[in-house]
């Protein structure tokens, strides 16, 4: 993906260049030799090329250094991706021999109730967080961005939650939610709003916003950050332009911050959508996608079929559940191409 | 403030994206002023409550967890919670284990990649260009969908249940996003330093150990504290692979402890807030660095 990450982050501009869609950087394909006679190698990167024996050499140097990587990647990446796909077309317990059963996997899921909650979780929580991690950070970057005093206090008080794990934040967030001594409901009492109280994470109306609640505190400081880095390259005398033309400050909001730093808000989207779909940490740790599967997400929900044991009955769908990893991955390639064709098409116009 | 001219109080204190037309007046401007601050300060004090009140929990005894007032008072604070954190709940063992697994896969993560990244960079060798494009094709792939044939492959390894089986699946499945970072700081090396030590007769190891790590050191940096922070928060493949209580890392021994002291508040949050001491550590030492870290490793998938 050619993601721009903001700048003034010290490692976003390299990991541009590293980016996915950089063919024109792919070494042994850039033109032009040159300074031909001195050289004994000659090695890539600022637009060499090859020619003598010794050149052939020195180019086999590289499987030495690429070796370790593509002997794990084969292993541990290339390997099970392809082996997801075999076994998502298998009926296997996970032990003894697997029978082949074509698609049987993928149209089961439409007659499984489990599976279009958790289909359905996903999408939800998926869109949600992704709108509200993006809008809620810009806002408050902005608001950072706006020369307050104790700038610094606010910036590292908004980052904190980012410090913690989603596991850790997931544990504080239950305790938080707790219907009789957790915090949330103390307050509605202590502000005589006790008809409001309620067992939040237990409730299968409120769980999933509860859940996204906890997943925009641990991670909005993060993307604030993100965004806040964007708006200090952002050049001033757009908003004094602005402001001379007699922008609002909403207006200014929308129409300098907004449009300068559109492609921070591309890759920000992007990483929010990845995240949301792959939602496990949360889930698992605050009510294992209960209360009766109304909190279930795709990923909760392989890895109950997988490893839990109870959800199938006596015998793990491991087949089965390989077929939603398949589902989930299927999710994530779309994501990236509309990325992709996203950002191309901004590239041209 | 309203001492300054409408000039001055638009360059420096006026919020940039509040100021308006010369028109309005400055009580506007002010209350705008005000509006930003309320925000703020309702935004900060929402995040840093939670941790706090974690905090305060974590300091009362077993029994005064629930009830009582916000605060406890001073003469009530005792860290008893925090022994029994570590004599009853096992975080010293998640701490260590933790740290140990987080070790060797930054070693090994930064062997691999350095190397990978290295070769990608600067070596035309065949088929370079195929292979990058498959590396580069994975990152952002979900874990949740590689995770059952990489369950049943480390079986098969008779590494299930092992920290350096943990080890190994951590560093692999870093290596596509590891390896991409680090060929793009060695492209932006110049390769005229590299050139000119060849001319001098520099083998091509002694060109990359000599002249070109020294010249990505930050960057190698950069990735150690981000596979420190995946490592050390990664919760997914670590409760997959470990079984045992006795080898648990620290993510999943927090899971265990929740399922196990849901109702004694105080050892809870005491290992909770023992869980964020190294990361918040880390983060006072090395901001800057953190936040790179922190923002290179979110394009992992």
């Amino acid at each position: 993906m050619s993601v721009q990450l903001p700048t003034g982050a010290g490692v976003t501009r390299q990991m541009a260049t590293g980016g996915l869609s950089q063919p024109a950087g792919v070494p042994g394909h850039s033109a032009a030799p040159v300074k031909e006679s001195r050289r004994r190698f000659r090695v890539t990167g600022n637009g060499a090329a090859y020619a003598s024996s010794a050149d052939i050499r020195a180019r086999a140097m590289g499987y030495y250094f690429v070796f370790p990587a593509l002997a794990l990647f084969g292993l541990f990446i290339a390997y099970p991706l392809v082996r997801s796909v075999m076994i998502s077309l298998t009926q296997w317990p996970g032990f003894g021999p697997s029978k082949f059963v074509g698609f049987a996997n993928f149209s089961a899921m439409f007659s499984d109730p489990v599976f279009s909650t958790a289909f359905f979780n996903t999408i939800y929580f998926t869109v949600a967080t992704t709108i509200l991690q993006t809008a809620v950070p810009l806002v408050l970057a902005a608001l950072l961005n706006a020369r307050v005093r104790f700038g610094a206090v606010y910036r590292v008080a908004i980052f904190l939650p980012a410090l913690m794990s989603l596991v850790v934040s997931g544990a504080l967030w239950a305790l938080i939610y707790e219907p009789k001594f957790g915090i949330v409901d103390s307050f509605l009492d202590s502000i005589g709003l006790h008809a409001l109280a309620f067992a939040w994470i237990s409730n299968s109306a409120t769980v999933v916003p509860a859940l996204i609640v906890v997943s925009l505190w641990q991670s909005a400081g993060f993307f604030t950050l993100i965004f806040y880095a964007a708006l200090q390259d952002v050049d001033q005398s757009l908003y004094e332009a602005a402001s001379i033309d007699g922008a609002s400050a909403v207006g200014q909001f929308f129409h300098v911050t907004v449009p300068m730093v559109r492609t921070v808000t591309s890759v920000v989207v992007t990483l929010n959508l990845i995240n949301g779909l792959k939602i496990f940490d949360i889930i698992y740790v605050m009510t294992g996608g209960g209360p009766d599967h109304a909190s279930e997400s795709l990923s909760t929900y392989l890895y109950s079929l997988a490893f839990g044991g109870q959800v199938a009955g006596a015998v793990p769908a491991v087949g089965y559940a390989t077929a939603i990893g398949v589902v989930i991955l299927a999710f994530a390639v779309l994501v990236v191409i509309v990325q992709q064709f996203l950002a191309s098409r901004r590239r041209v116009l | 403030m309203a001492l300054l001219s409408g000039q001055a109080v638009d360059r420096l204190a006026v919020p940039r994206i509040l100021v308006g037309p010369k028109t309005r007046s400055h009580v506007k401007r002010r209350a705008a002023r005000c509006g930003v601050y309320v925000v703020l300060t309702v935004a900060a004090v929402l995040c840093v409550f939670p941790i706090l009140w974690v905090i305060l929990t974590s300091l009362r005894t077993a029994d005064s967890a629930f009830g009582g007032s916000f605060i406890p008072s001073w003469t009530e604070w005792t860290p008893i919670a925090y022994l029994h954190a570590f004599t009853q709940a096992g975080v010293g063992g998640g701490l260590v284990n933790s740290l140990l697994v987080t070790a060797c896969t930054i070693c090994l993560v930064l062997f691999v990649a350095v190397l990978g990244g290295y070769g990608f960079a600067r070596f035309a060798f065949r088929g370079v260009r195929l292979l990058y494009l498959l590396i580069v094709s994975t990152l952002m792939i979900p874990i949740a969908a590689i995770l059952i044939p990489l369950f049943l492959e480390i079986k098969t390894f008779h590494l299930l249940n092992s920290l350096p089986g943990l080890i190994l699946i951590y560093t692999a499945t870093s290596v596509p996003f590891a390896v991409i970072l680090m060929r793009g700081f060695f492209q932006r090396t110049p390769g005229e330093l590299a050139d000119a030590a060849r001319i001098d007769g520099a083998t091509e190891w002694a060109v990359f150990l000599q002249v070109m790590l020294p010249l990505v050191r930050p960057a190698i940096l950069t990735l150690a504290v981000f596979q420190f922070l995946f490592s050390w928060n990664e919760f997914l493949l670590a409760e997959t692979f470990l079984s045992s209580p006795s080898k648990l890392t620290l993510q999943p021994r927090i899971y265990a402890i929740v399922g196990m002291y849901s109702t004694n508040w105080p050892l809870l949050c005491a290992s909770l807030v023992i869980s964020m001491v190294p990361i918040v550590i880390l983060y006072a030492l090395i901001q800057r660095k953190f936040v790179a870290g922190l923002t290179a490793g979110a394009l992992r998938g």
